[in-house]
């Protein structure tokens, strides 16, 4: 190999596949002298082999060549293991030769060969091998200055690289080396780099200013992502901490762009002046980037004196103190506005291209090489490095001044400004000057839109949450609650400010979008919630309980019998819990630039819009709703005791051991999709469904194999089979990307038809009675009246049926809470009951009341929902049974004698201890006398039919429907004049405790 | 166009998944393990030449800049996990939400469980990789780096779905930020394709 190598010491176009081959060759056993044997090592090294690399190189042997050489040269530094071999490879200095080599780099493939090349040997780089890049003496380091002149290459991933290297570079501990970093390049890098970060964002607010009906947006969000980059990059920078390197760092952004640009832009929105500006949206959006991102201590504090407690001083006082400063050191200009950045940088990447342009073509050898490459370091360095002295000094200046200014503020801060006294403080505040304070505060104004409204509360979110934040610097403001010496304030002009936000949320035609909402949720818990609980005023909880009382009142007006509310409920509930607001997130979304939309076209997140249409409003003002609920209660330092409707702890688990003795069960064959087939027994309860397997050690005790949600289910006939139901549970999309998910999909085959269409009625029904609860709860919740109904019996009847099942979940509580069986058994006495029963009981026994007295809340109002929820028009449809139509006839029959047996047979459970099983209970007994009767048919059908006529009005206006009341009368039959004392019994309860239940 | 190629833990060979499709010549004759970071390669699909630029993540975790930044330069991104360490699998989760919050919301990403030539040592099924792609709407494939089998395919069908996915106009190609540009010659265009694995990542480019 190193024959052909000395024979073809020069490329043409005749040798080039053999060099390309035997180059590739020599990586190949090199590796593998690495892993196996040194000695290749020896002889690599002996014959000096990297110089024929470079010959080739020098020659312009093209770009075949070239990139096979790059490849190989990667190929070898990544794979090499040995720290020994490492060291072999990179003396003398052929590598930095080949770094500094003119490749051609407007060749798209060489320029990415060539700069992971760069990459690669930088993941090489740490205490001991820097030395081979870095040389102390000659003060070179050409991997450094030869990468971070790509740092604005058009190409991204060109640029990650570069930050890649350098980011590798700074991380080794190597004083001299950083060093050199410091004083040689930092300035220049670092200036550049902040202009070019810039002028993006000037850019990104052409973007914005420019944008008609939301066409720039995809051109936004790259620019957007692209400054999250650089944040993100700084941010690594100063993560690393490297303490001179950050002085640097810190200085230029605060000074160059942070306060000139961003800052600034906050108080003079005159299109007019010579300093560059961009929009206050702009500015409030990456202001909250920065502080959701960089954590930097020096950094963070010094940018946020300057917002909270700044004056426009600090602007004009710079300058002239940079005149002066300037006229002292030679012309040289201190403060850097964008504007003159941009010089500066043209200018130096003048210097460093003119630099570059004398040296490149130069290269004709190693000697050479080691002269020229000082000059493009030195080139920029020559006129930077004086004026960077002068820099740390500025700083200092600076902070003295706001330090000043906090005196005044002491003041204003300790007073108590109230509702009334509001516009007073807000002239107030002004008379301190403090502009930029100022304009965060009146940006809360949403008296038109939440546009500039949610830019603010992120950067108070985002301000207060920085962990390199000092506590003082916050506490000027009062953003966050805090006690001195037991007595505690708060900040009140911010909080009476959300507050208004929130009773305007609350508002029907409430133009503010619920990310907004969410976000002044979060900065009220955290600005009056202190470690010894919550130190809201009065009168502010007041005005806050009068917009929770608001979105109650707007809820109302969206709430419906209809199946699919109840699903949006419980879907917006979830998606409120499982996802909360993540920040960070929200601010790396362009889309919220523009101006609010409602429009759902623009692909927009509903959160981050206005709602369009009316489920779209229903939606907002369920989550209004819960959100406002779920702060009134935190600051009440109440548990939240309704929501969610399925608690975990209410629901049968997996592998639970129950007491089925006197429960309800069929046998049946499951068979799942993946050809399993099991013997399994099938129970109805409240809200599940469950499937179990009898327990071996317990005679009547059975281990629950799989439970699933009643209200998720589907269940449908097998066409060719009778005896078949085809059964699906969907387990709710816990995530937008994942699909509902099938937790159930299965085909239950029993015994005979009989009992398939008993199961198939239990089923049905219990998944209608498990939405009706849960349609009776939201209607709790939302206070909704009892109306009166004419049908008094069968609408007692569906009311007590109610109030009866809602005690369950309480008294199951309470049953897991104490360990007593007796109680345990007495609980289930009184709950598992068929409506009919429960109402006998009610009379018979008064005693189950005090049991009953927590439920109160839910229970007035339950019978009316209920009766809507029946009367959906959805419900029968899941319900359908394929030999409906042979049924049919028989409905009226079958369903009551379904219910009288119900209602007779009920007493004999009662000692039943099955935990949660009660429903299964009277569902099984049901059973028995069914099956009697030929062809049984499920109640659901028959309400469907008969209610068809009468469905639009009732799900409107939620009285209850006649039908459902008449079936169920018939169902009660048996102990008619018991069950009426029971209704007006029940009744009156119900409402007296709704009303003192609700607050 | 631009593909990276990512893994959270080291060594589940998607250095030399890249090595082996980019540069066949190496092949692992002497039982050795090279891999390599960077690779780009021309390819045909439907008679358009594509350039692939496959980018590796591989070595910069530590730094959150530019893991971020490599989910966005790249049109697609090869995640993969190797089947004989289920550590590798379990992580997928976490890898895939990264990828998602910080791609461009278009970004093609196919999983592979690599070392499909190791069956005695295998810890996640295939089935598992299976249902893994299925609920989270990837592609999925099994390969070895060592065997080069499915190596090809794996890449291959990667450009091939950004290619559909740019001719359906999904992908703004001028906008470079989403790893895809058009070449100078033959109009074609430029891609970035990134995957995960073992904590590299690479990014491609297709002209």
């Amino acid at each position: 190999m190193y024959h052909i190598l000395t024979k073809n010491t020069t490329v043409t176009e005749h040798n080039r596949n053999l060099l390309v081959e035997t180059i590739r060759t020599i990586t190949e056993i090199l590796i593998w002298g690495d892993q196996n044997d040194s000695s290749v090592f020896d002889f690599f090294l002996e014959k000096n082999m990297f110089v024929f690399f470079l010959n080739i190189l020098r020659q312009k042997s093209g770009r075949y060549v070239c990139v096979q050489l790059l490849q190989t040269l990667n190929i070898l530094f990544e794979n090499i293991g040995h720290e020994t071999s490492l060291y072999y490879l990179l003396s003398n200095n052929y590598v930095n030769s080949i770094i500094v080599h003119k490749f051609d780099f407007s060749d798209e493939e060489i320029m990415a060969y060539y700069i992971s090349f760069l990459k690669t040997l930088s993941l090489k780089l740490n205490n001991h091998t820097v030395h081979f890049f870095y040389n102390e003496h000659t003060n070179d380091f050409a991997l450094y200055t030869e990468a971070i002149k790509f740092f604005n290459h058009p190409e991204s991933m060109v640029r990650i690289a570069v930050r890649t290297i350098t980011l590798n570079v700074y991380k080794v501990d190597n004083q001299p080396m950083l060093h050199y970093i410091r004083d040689k390049t930092a300035v220049p890098y670092f200036s550049n780099l902040v202009w070019f970060i810039g002028s993006h964002v000037i850019e990104l607010d052409n973007c914005v200013q420019t944008d008609e009906e939301h066409r720039n947006r995809e051109k936004l969000s790259g620019l957007v992502a692209e400054h999250l980059d650089h944040l993100h990059y700084l941010n690594d920078i100063l993560i690393i901490n490297c303490e001179f390197l950050n002085e640097v760092l810190t200085d230029h952004l605060l000074n160059s762009l942070f306060l000139p640009l961003y800052v600034y832009s906050l108080v003079d929105q005159d299109k007019g002046g010579e300093r560059p500006k961009i929009s206050l949206q702009v500015s409030l959006y990456l202001l909250s980037q920065v502080f959701l991102i960089i954590h930097n201590a020096p950094l963070v504090n010094s940018l946020t004196e300057v917002i909270l407690n700044g004056d426009l001083s600090v602007f004009s006082a710079k300058v002239e103190q940079d005149v002066q400063k300037s006229s002292t050191k030679s012309g040289i200009r201190c403060f850097i506005k964008p504007s003159e950045s941009l010089e500066r940088s043209l200018e130096i990447n003048k210097h460093k291209g003119r630099k570059r342009q004398q040296k490149r073509p130069n290269y004709k050898n190693v000697e050479e090489d080691e002269e020229e490459e000082k000059a493009p370091v030195e080139g920029p360095e020559g006129t930077e490095g004086a004026s960077k002295g002068t820099k740390p000094s500025r700083e200092n200046e600076e902070i003295e001044m706001v330090i000043m200014e906090r005196c005044k503020l002491s003041s204003v801060k300790e007073q108590n400004i109230t509702d009334e006294e509001k516009s007073a403080a807000a002239a107030r505040t002004s008379i301190w000057n403090r502009p930029f304070l100022d304009l965060v505060y009146n940006a809360l104004e949403c008296a038109e839109d939440d546009y500039y409204a949610l830019f603010v509360l992120c950067l108070l979110y985002a301000m207060s949450r920085n962990k390199g934040m000092e506590q003082g610097t916050l506490e000027r403001i009062q953003l966050a609650a805090h006690d001195v010496e037991g007595e505690s304030a708060y900040n009140p002009v911010l909080a009476e400010r959300l507050i208004r936000i929130m009773s305007c949320a609350a508002q029907p035609d409430g133009k503010i979008r619920l990310a907004t909402l969410e976000l002044g949720c979060l900065l009220l818990k955290q600005l009056v919630v202190s470690k010894h609980g919550s130190i809201i005023k009065d009168v502010h909880l007041a005005c806050l309980e009068g917009a929770r009382e608001e979105s109650v009142h707007l809820l109302r007006r969206f709430y419906k019998g209809e199946e699919i509310f109840l699903d949006m409920f419980e879907d917006e509930y979830r998606s409120m819990t499982l996802k909360p607001m993540n920040v960070e997130y929200l601010m790396m979304d362009a889309s919220i630039l523009l101006p609010p939309t409602w429009t759902p076209l623009t692909g927009i997140d509903f959160v981050k819009r206005l709602p369009c249409g009316d489920v779209e409003r229903t939606r907002k003002a369920i989550r209004v709703f819960f959100m406002l609920r779920s702060l009134s209660l935190h600051l009440q330092g109440e548990p939240e005791t309704q929501l969610p409707l399925t608690r975990e702890e209410d629901l049968i688990k997996m592998e639970e051991i129950l007491n089925l003795n006197n429960s309800d069960l069929i046998a049946c064959t499951v068979i799942t999709k993946d050809a399993g087939q099991v013997q399994r027994f099938l129970a109805v309860d409240i809200y599940q469904m469950s499937l179990v397997e009898p327990e071996a050690a317990r005679l009547g005790w059975g281990v629950v194999k799989f439970a699933g949600l009643l209200q998720d289910m589907q269940v449908t006939g097998v066409e060719d089979d009778s005896r078949a139901l085809n059964i699906v549970i969907h387990k709710p999309a816990s995530s937008p990307h994942s699909k509902p998910f099938p937790i159930l999909q299965a085909t239950f085959i029993f015994s005979d038809h009989i009992r398939c269409i008993i199961a198939k009625q239990r089923l049905a029904k219990g998944r209608i009675q498990a939405r009706r609860m849960k349609m009776q709860r939201i209607a709790a919740l939302l206070d909704l009246p009892v109306q009166p109904s004419t049908e008094v019996m069968g609408f007692a009847h569906s009311s007590t049926a109610a109030a009866q099942h809602l005690p369950f979940r309480f008294y199951d509580q309470a049953r897991r809470g104490s360990c007593d069986p007796a109680v345990q058994r007495s609980v289930f006495a009184s709950v598992d009951k068929v409506p009919g029963f429960a109402v006998a009981q009610c009379t018979s026994q008064p005693g189950p009341s005090p049991l009953s007295s927590p439920s109160p809340p839910s229970s007035g109002s339950t019978g009316q929902c209920d009766s809507a929820a029946a009367s959906s028009p959805s419900t029968p449809s899941v319900v359908q049974s394929p030999s409906e139509d042979t049924a049919a006839s028989e409905q009226p029959r079958a369903p009551s004698f379904g219910q009288l047996a119900i209602a007779d047979d009920s007493p004999a459970p009662l000692s039943r201890s099955g935990k949660g099983l009660g429903r299964n209970t009277d569902v099984e007994t049901a059973n028995l006398s069914p099956s009697l009767i030929p062809a049984p048919q499920p109640t659901i059908s028959l309400i469907a039919t008969n209610s068809s006529d009468s469905l639009g009005i009732e799900s409107l206006t939620l009285v209850p429907p006649v039908d459902t009341d008449c079936i169920l009368a018939v169902g009660c039959a048996p102990p008619p004049s018991a069950e009426s004392d029971a209704c007006t019994e029940a009744e009156g309860s119900s409402s007296s405790h709704s009303d003192d239940g609700q607050p | 166009m631009d593909v990276e190629v990512t893994q959270d833990y080291q060594c589940v060979g998607k250095s030399c998944l890249l090595l082996q499709f980019t540069d066949k010549r190496f092949q692992p004759v002497h039982d050795l393990t090279i891999g390599v970071e960077f690779g780009a390669r021309m390819i045909t699909i439907e008679g358009k030449q594509i350039k692939l630029q496959i980018w590796d993540t591989a070595g910069q975790e530590s730094f959150r800049s530019i893991t971020r930044s490599y989910y966005r330069g790249a049109a697609g991104a090869l995640l993969v996990y190797d089947i004989t360490r289920r550590d590798t699998f379990n992580h997928l989760t976490t890898w895939l939400e990264d990828a998602r919050q910080h791609s461009n919301s278009n970004m093609v990403i196919m999983l592979i469980g690599n070392k499909s030539d190791l069956e005695s040592r295998r810890e996640v099924k295939k089935e598992e990789g299976e249902a893994f792609a299925q609920e989270h709407g990837l592609i999925f494939m099994e390969t070895s780096a060592k065997t080069a089998s499915n190596v090809e395919e794996a890449f291959i069908d990667t450009a091939k779905e950004i290619f559909q996915k740019i001719q359906e106009g999904v992908f703004d190609i001028n906008n470079e930020a989403n790893g895809i540009k058009i070449g100078p010659q033959h109009a074609a265009t430029n891609a970035t394709l990134a995957g995960n694995q073992g904590g590299q990542q690479a990014g491609g480019g297709c002209c």
